[in-house]
């Protein structure tokens, strides 16, 4: 029942719709129900014509032609309606499959974009704990199976429900006991497939397997071609890939003479109805317990019935899928998105000052394993602050909490001397922004890149802000310049490239902070030297935060923060840290003087 | 890259690719002649069955329940029974013939791939090639298996049926048979477009299942830039057009069945009408009027199948011409025919001992680089007038910028790819003259991303020498420093690395590929040193184990670390495809050029981390 409200809640707005396509599909199964009538009447009637001593029962469709006489001087009137019927039957048919077209595939429109905005507002500590593999499947085959079952699915078992609630009726009303011989193969049909279907679910399974571990050997192989030529490993792959390939050919092949038991068998099942109705009504017809008509009108009803039946074991077996993806589905839609502020601040000025202060700041992603212990220091706004130390120091944690891309810090980050948790989160990032070490940037036009930073910005300021970023030469040496598209469509840029590309987008932002997290890393030092001395002239304009691991780049900040394993170990200005006896001044001793200091490296 | 991305268009019915498809398929002869047979019985019973009706029909009228009526019942039971032997025939013999085709296909095509050479992966991305080998393979085997069935069984079944009631009553049959133009017509209309359509949908859906990927994948940067609703507006317009994709596809055949079906029941209309009259004029019989009508019920399926393949059938011309032309690309590298002349003659000859099996001496005395230069496909210049003499047991370090050439040198080295102008020689031999094999098995490579196989610890390792003892992997895990780490491991040699090696850190992978590397105990050692941190720990051991592979050995090493740099034996600044610097550690720096720069640089950022150790 759980499941079906779930169903029910993700058609909502379009029930009405799918509610006029099924009543749309039970409208055509009578039309096309009529038909038979209709032959049934012109076959008895022409017999009674012919000098056959049949007795004519429920005449109604003959009277409604006009009585038995008339039909037979007039024989293009039973052609007409039997024409007529299809057609109305059909028109039905169009409104029932484009009504619950439009209603499934709404509703699954509609449960994408869900999906899609959902991912994007859920927090970063919920994408970390998974995968983006497992995470597009389920928006895209999980919602693929949904739409099948919800498109097909429920609309063959209405058609299946319809038809039999219109003929079992027709066919009682006509002549019980030809019904009952009609009706007897159907529970059989529906029974052996429903069974089967579920019997061979674990071939589907296994051959599955068997592709993905073919499909598998196959990517290893293709994204490992250097080792395989380094090793000159051909003929083992080669094996490798032969067993598998094989293993998927047999198992494929099993499933399919599985299918070659139960296409024929089923068919048997079905033919056999149509036979005994045959028989046995020809036999009575002989008797004269029932006119040729009826035995016709019979026969075009079982035909008519039994093939969607047939159909209804592998839907019903295949229904337990769509449950299963439904629930996959939703396990991303429950999952609970960034919470909004605690007491958020009312109002807002128009750009924050950017004064930044960490009191007493403690982080753990994962809880017991602190990754930043009791750090604190401040920023005035308009200054330039470093932050110095190895890889794993905690410097990158330090940027996602002040963007609020994670919570749960322990102690107190104030932004202009407001709780960080009071500024509502989209706005804080829009007045910041940030360059990583490896900036990712959107399958789109270098421009469309750069100028996510500020939509409405001119060219004229994007050209500025790429040429500051050091990057507008580069671009412009590309054969279609700021249209170039970037990943796997368009170039591979080069890891530095990506990195003044993503200060571009910063750089246009115009931010009251300024973060570059390690975000020259891959550039050379010329540029580098270039980028920096471009960003000292802009001092004043924005609060700065640089990460870095070399000397050079943090020099001329105001403020060094030296960090180490989680924890602040030195701060102060170049002068401070220089009169100091610590890390900063032995490395600075190294770089100061650093033929001297290589020399005597290279010596040891 | 457009060449690359799946095109579908439908194409002019091209011969002599389907001719090779077929010559793929030839193996399956047999088979197909089985299904063809199987085919016809099956359309043959399918029209007997109205037939056979009718008549029961008849006698029952005529002469009530006899002995005839009873061998009529018979008969149609018979061919009830025989229809569902058919059936079963015929799905065993498609389904052979289709998973066999595609078995085979994939195994050639896999085959052709282990020998191409790298320019022709450079060029295209993984996925694309996986697609060749997984939905054109599949696509192809179904046309050669299921398509071939609806043909044959789709033209008896419209001829058995035709024939029947022309047979029957031809004037009537003629008559009924009017419908069938138009019938035809209206589906090949209909299974154009909605095969279209089906096409924009896929393309829809790639579309969508990409922006999904991007989203998730950058989805700090978009928190950071606060795109999310500007990202939801952008994918709201892909699931729009995928939207109406899927309505339009289902509108066409929402129109289109029930279309043909009304034709059909024009067609028994007909039946009814003409047949009607013939009756009363004592033409024919109640019985055959039965069969008309039925057969006109029978007569669209046929029609919409071979409507639906011949569509099918232009659809996967692209795929199959994808296909043939990978098959019959040739290796841009493989030994000349000299070679291969001499590898034949001394397979069978006692080759004296240090001599390699295409003749020349086993042991590599000298490397030589001659003047060479290397262009890609594409027209752009990597490397100029490189030269370079190395002796055996010399480290040479290589050095300098991203996309300067040092790859290009080691992929030189390695036969990955031929140098465009100038040549490389093994103790003064070009080796374009020796077994490309043979060259490939003297190479120890590390990679920078190392890559792994699925498969256990010990598998993996294995593969740097399939007939490796136990000891030996061991040894060579020690060696390499990553015995202990292993140990460590639930399940040490036998732990499941995971796909592509996933379950384990890159540092841990690094040091597995040392061992396999090691293990192969190759003439000629080539790294590319990981620039990706691992923890510190790790990183001591890489460096070790590294050590002791170079001992003796001749090693070209893409540096970045510093005491490798310093141990090389000699040290080569590369930039922009030129050697700018060669020498030793102190002779460059002394020189205070490019060298003196770059060391400079890496120099501070160890120094750093060694001041600031992790849990200082």
């Amino acid at each position: 029942m759980n499941a079906y409200r779930s169903f029910l809640r993700l058609l909502e707005g379009y029930r009405r719709r799918y509610a006029a396509a099924l009543a749309a599909l039970a409208v055509g199964t009578c039309f096309a129900y009529l038909a038979p009538l209709v032959t049934r009447a012109t076959i008895d009637s022409l017999m009674a014509e012919l000098g056959d001593d049949g007795v004519m029962t429920h005449r109604w469709m003959a009277d409604v032609l006009g009585g038995p006489s008339q039909i037979v001087t007039r024989l293009w009137l039973p052609a007409v309606a039997i024409a007529g019927l299809a057609i109305a039957s059909g028109v039905c048919m169009y409104f029932k499959g484009r009504w619950a077209a439009q209603a499934s595939e709404g509703a699954i429109s509609r449960l994408r974009d869900r999906l899609y905005d959902h991912l994007q507002r859920l927090p970063c500590a919920w994408h970390d704990r998974h995968e983006t593999g497992d995470l597009v499947q389920r928006c895209t085959s999980d919602v693929e199976t949904v739409r099948h079952f919800l498109a097909l699915q429920v609309v063959e078992i209405g058609r299946a429900i319809l038809l039999f609630a219109t003929v079992i009726p027709i066919m009682f009303w006509l002549h019980p006991p030809m019904a009952l011989v009609s009706l007897a193969g159907a529970p059989v049909v529906v029974a052996f497939c429903l069974l089967f279907f579920r019997r061979i679910q674990p071939s589907f399974q296994s051959m599955d397997e068997a592709e993905g571990r073919m499909t598998t050997v196959l990517q290893e192989n293709l994204t490992g071609i250097r080792v395989v030529r380094a090793f000159a490993r051909q003929d083992f792959e080669m094996d490798k890939f032969a067993v598998a390939n094989r293993d998927y050919r047999d198992r494929h092949f099993r499933l399919i003479s599985l299918m070659a038991v139960f296409w024929p068998a089923s068919d048997l099942l079905v033919l056999s109805q149509q036979a005994a109705v045959l028989i046995i009504g020809a036999w009575w017809a002989a008797a004269g317990k029932i006119t040729v008509g009826t035995l016709v009108a019979f026969l075009a009803f079982v035909a008519m019935y039994i093939w969607p039946v047939r159909q209804m074991g592998r839907i019903l077996a295949d229904l337990g899928k769509a449950l299963v993806s439904l629930r996959r589905i939703e396990e991303i839609l429950h999952a609970e998105p960034e919470a909004a502020a605690t007491e958020e601040l009312t109002t807002l000025p128009d750009r924050l000052e950017g004064r930044i202060e960490f009191d007493g700041v403690s982080f753990a992603y994962d809880p017991g394993r602190d990754v930043l212990h009791d750090v604190s220091f401040s920023i005035e706004p308009g200054q330039t602050l470093a932050i110095l130390g190895p890889s794993g120091a905690g410097k990158t944690t330090l940027v996602q909490l002040l963007l609020r891309l994670y919570d749960g810090a322990r102690g107190s980050i104030r932004l202009d001397g407001c709780d960080l948790r009071s500024w509502p989160r989209q706005w804080l990032r829009s007045q910041l922004s940030v360059v990583m070490q490896e900036p990712f940037l959107f399958s789109k036009t270098l421009r469309e890149n750069i100028a996510l930073g500020r939509r409405d910005a001119e060219e004229q300021e994007l050209f500025e802000a790429a040429e500051m970023a050091a990057v507008h030469e580069a671009i412009s040496s590309f054969e279609r310049g700021y249209d170039t598209l970037v990943g796997e469509r368009g170039v591979t840029l080069s890891g530095g490239q990506r990195q003044r590309v993503a200060l571009a987008r910063a750089l246009l932002q115009q931010p009251a902070v300024l973060v570059l997290d390690d975000a020259l890393s891959a550039v050379d030092a010329e540029t580098e030297t270039m980028i920096l001395r471009a960003l000292r002239e802009r001092r004043g304009r924005h609060t700065t935060l640089v990460i870095a691991h070399r000397l050079s780049t943090l020099c001329h900040a105001d403020k060094i923060i030296v960090l180490s394993a989680g924890r602040i170990v030195q701060q102060g200005t170049h002068d401070e840290l220089m009169r100091q006896d610590g890390p900063y001044r032995r490395l600075d001793e190294i770089q100061g003087d650093q033929a001297h200091a290589i020399a005597s490296g290279g010596a040891k | 890259m457009a060449m690359f991305h799946d095109d579908d268009q439908p194409r002019r019915f091209n011969l002599s690719v389907w001719l090779r498809v077929l010559r793929l398929a030839r193996p399956y002869l047999r088979h197909a002649v089985g299904l063809g047979l199987m085919a016809i019985s099956i359309a043959a019973c399918e029209t007997l069955m109205p037939y056979l009706s009718g008549r029961i029909i008849d006698r029952v009228e005529s002469f009530g329940v006899d002995a005839v009526f009873w061998r009529l019942a018979g008969a149609y039971v018979a061919v009830v029974v025989g229809i569902c032997t058919f059936i079963a025939g015929f799905i065993l013999l498609a389904g052979r013939i289709a998973s066999g085709v595609s078995h085979d296909i994939r195994h050639a095509s896999f085959a052709k791939l282990q020998q191409l050479s790298f320019s022709y992966f450079d060029r295209r991305p993984v996925g694309w090639l996986m697609s060749r080998l997984t939905s054109d393979c599949d696509r192809l085997s179904r046309i050669i298996g299921w398509t071939l069935l609806d043909f044959v069984w789709g033209f008896s079944l419209i001829f058995g049926i035709a024939t029947a009631m022309l047979f029957l009553n031809w004037r009537l049959g003629l008559l009924v048979l009017l419908v069938t133009p138009p019938m035809a017509a209206a589906s090949a209309f209909f299974q154009r477009k909605l095969l279209h359509s089906a096409r924009a949908i896929r393309k829809s859906n790639a579309e969508i299942t990409a922006a999904f990927n991007e989203s998730i994948m950058g989805v700090r940067t978009t928190k950071a830039l606060v795109r999310e609703d500007a990202n939801l507006s952008e994918f709201q317009e892909a699931s729009s057009r995928m939207y109406e994709h899927s309505v339009r596809n289902a509108l066409q055949s929402a129109l289109y069945l029930p279309l043909i079906i009304a034709m059909g029941s024009i067609m028994a209309g007909l039946a009814v009408w003409f047949g009607g009259v013939r009756v009363l004029e004592g033409v024919i019989s109640i019985g055959v009027l039965v069969s008309f009508i039925n057969y006109a019920g029978l007569f669209f399926e046929p029609v919409q199948q071979m409507a639906r393949q011949l569509t099918e059938l232009q659809m996967a011309g692209a795929a199959a011409e994808r296909i043939v032309k990978l098959l019959n690309t040739d290796p841009a590298i493989k030994d000349s025919p000299e070679v291969q002349a001499a590898l034949a003659a001394y397979a069978h000859r006692p080759r004296s001992p240090g001599m390699a099996p295409d003749g020349f001496d086993e042991q590599i005395h000298t490397i030589e680089f001659r003047n060479v230069g290397f262009t890609y496909e594409g027209g752009e210049k990597v490397l100029e007038g490189f030269n370079l003499t190395v002796h055996a047991g010399e480290t040479i370090a290589l050095v300098g910028a991203t996309g300067g050439g040092k790859t290009t040198i080691v992929s030189l080295l390695c036969r990955f790819y031929e140098p465009t102008v100038g040549e490389v020689l093994l103790n003064g031999v070009d080796y374009r003259r020796r077994s490309l094999a043979w060259h490939q098995r003297q190479l120890g490579i590390v990679l920078q991303a190392p890559h792994l196989f699925s498969g256990s610890i010990r598998e993996n390792i294995r593969y740097g020498r399939l007939d490796a003892a136990e000891e030996e992997i061991i040894a060579a895990a020690k060696l390499a420093g990553a015995h202990e780490f292993i140990v460590e491991t639930p399940g040490d040699y036998e732990a499941e690395v995971g796909e592509g090696g996933n379950r384990l850190s890159t540092g841990q992978k690094q040091l597995i590929a040392l061992a396999r590397a090691i293990l192969a105990d190759p003439q000629i050692f080539v790294m590319d040193e990981a620039t990706s941190s691992v923890d510190t720990e790790t990183e001591q051991l890489i460096q070790q184990g590294v050590e002791r592979v170079l001992e003796g050995r001749t090693s070209f090493i893409i540096a970045h670390r510093l005491s490798t740099i310093r141990s090389a034996d000699r040290i080569l600044v590369i930039e922009r495809g030129r050697v700018v610097e060669v020498g030793a550690h102190d002779e460059l720096l002394a020189r205070r050029g490019r060298y003196f720069d770059l060391y400079r640089r890496q120099f501070s950022e160890q120094r750093l981390a060694e001041l600031l150790p992790e849990g200082a």
